[in-house]
């Protein structure tokens, strides 16, 4: 199932030489108010609130986090003068993360759930390394793989808790996967929510109506109400 | 026999006032200022404070992760925008709204254009040829970030959850019929 690489809609970008309209940046320039920050940290590339030199504070309404973290990608690779399009990707990331997952199944196939647990985790925090210019679409399928995966591990080890945490994650990132719901319907059929596990398994199968195993399921749920 | 000029007169005085008038008007209109759509825009706030932090200079790398972010924030208003725009526009002809929420988001439109151009420039002065790319990465970065955000948010669900369970059972102990 090919996805398209998809951006954000296109910005209308004027094709003739942009003549800004003065007014409209005088208007920008007025409404500049300063910030204020610190800059610190090795090579002056860091962000911090100027009184408590913290990157995230609560008092000044300041959160540098995200900003560092960009500012950190650029100065590990200083041979990167600018983002790439996101076209251009990491090969030995994604294969990683596939290795990982694949040793996870192989302990999960035969029934080491928390050696195979442990490796879901670590091949997310591998997902997660990726640069965040690069294509959204791949990210969102690694992730989600992986994340449905450990769900269906913390479901086998009984933490049904963590189960649904992980499944509803899946399903806010990838919302048109029937697997998603599926594991979240699971998660709640342990934790004995059974009429919400069946809005899951509804809500999965509106996505593709000739998914068998979800099928089954729904019919279970079924059987198990009526008792 | 009255003449034929006194009505044509009258028709031609009646339109030159309008004419006038509208004139006026319209040049009253065009430098009114309407309510900022939009508060404020901390990250270019952010970029320019940077910029004109001179000593110790700032890092070039710091400089553009907050282009990068001004560009993020820009590609989601533009988004807000185009929601916003044809369900005021809705409202406007219901009657359920005034004029002045209308002309505030066509004025933040005129203004967003104005942004993105000059954020193109500024990020032609790092690298030639990056203003093109630059807000297809942005819109990359923003979904990104927002699924990163859902990850790492996993504990700090868990907890909610772990503690919406707990006081369900307690409240259904306690349950009052309703009335």
């Amino acid at each position: 199932m090919a996805q398209p690489v998809q951006g954000q809609p296109n910005v209308q970008r004027p094709m003739l030489a942009p003549q800004t309209d003065p007014v409209m940046q005088a208007r920008i320039e007025a409404d500049f108010k300063p910030v204020y920050l610190a800059v610190g940290g090795p090579g002056h590339a860091f962000a911090f609130c100027q009184p408590h030199k913290v990157e995230k504070c609560d008092m000044c309404k300041l959160d540098f986090t995200a900003l560092n973290r960009i500012s950190k990608i650029f100065i590990t690779n200083p041979n990167l003068r600018c983002p790439p399009p996101p076209t251009v990707l990491q090969q030995k990331l994604s294969q990683a993360v596939t290795n990982t997952k694949e040793e996870g199944n192989t302990l999960y196939k035969h029934n080491k759930h928390r050696e195979a647990l442990a490796k879901y985790n670590m091949a997310a925090n591998i997902a997660v390394q990726r640069p965040p210019w690069e294509s959204s679409a791949l990210f969102r399928e690694e992730l989600s793989t992986v994340i449905s995966n450990r769900s269906a591990a913390l479901f086998e080890l009984g933490d049904y808790l963590g189960a649904l945490v992980d499944a509803e994650t899946v399903v806010s990132i990838r919302r048109n996967w029937p697997k998603g719901h599926f594991r979240k319907a699971k998660a709640l059929v342990g934790l004995r929510r059974l009429p919400e596990a069946e809005q899951s398994v509804s809500l999965g199968l509106q996505f593709e109506p000739n998914n068998t195993l979800q099928g089954g399921a729904s019919k279970t749920h079924a059987n198990t109400e009526g008792e | 026999m009255a003449s034929v000029l006194v009505p044509v007169l009258y028709v031609g005085i009646v339109i030159g006032s309008l004419l006038v008038f509208s004139h006026f008007y319209r040049k009253r209109n065009t430098g009114k200022l309407y309510e900022p759509y939009f508060p404020s825009h901390p990250e270019r706030d952010v970029y320019v404070t940077l910029l004109q932090q001179s000593d110790p200079p700032v890092h070039e790398a710091l400089l553009k992760a907050a282009l990068l972010r001004r560009a993020m924030t820009d590609v989601s208003r533009v988004v807000k925008l185009r929601e916003d725009k044809p369900a005021l526009q809705n409202l406007l002809q219901k009657g359920s709204i005034g004029d002045d929420l209308w002309n505030s988001l066509l004025q933040a439109e005129k203004e967003l254009e104005a942004e993105i151009l000059e954020v193109v420039a500024e990020a032609n002065t790092f690298v030639e040829g990056w203003g093109g790319l630059i807000f297809q990465t942005a819109g990359e970065m923003l979904a990104n970030e927002k699924m990163r955000g859902i990850y790492e948010d996993t504990s700090a669900a868990r907890a909610r959850k772990g503690n919406r369970t707990t006081t369900w059972q307690g409240w259904q102990g306690h349950r009052a019929p309703c009335s």
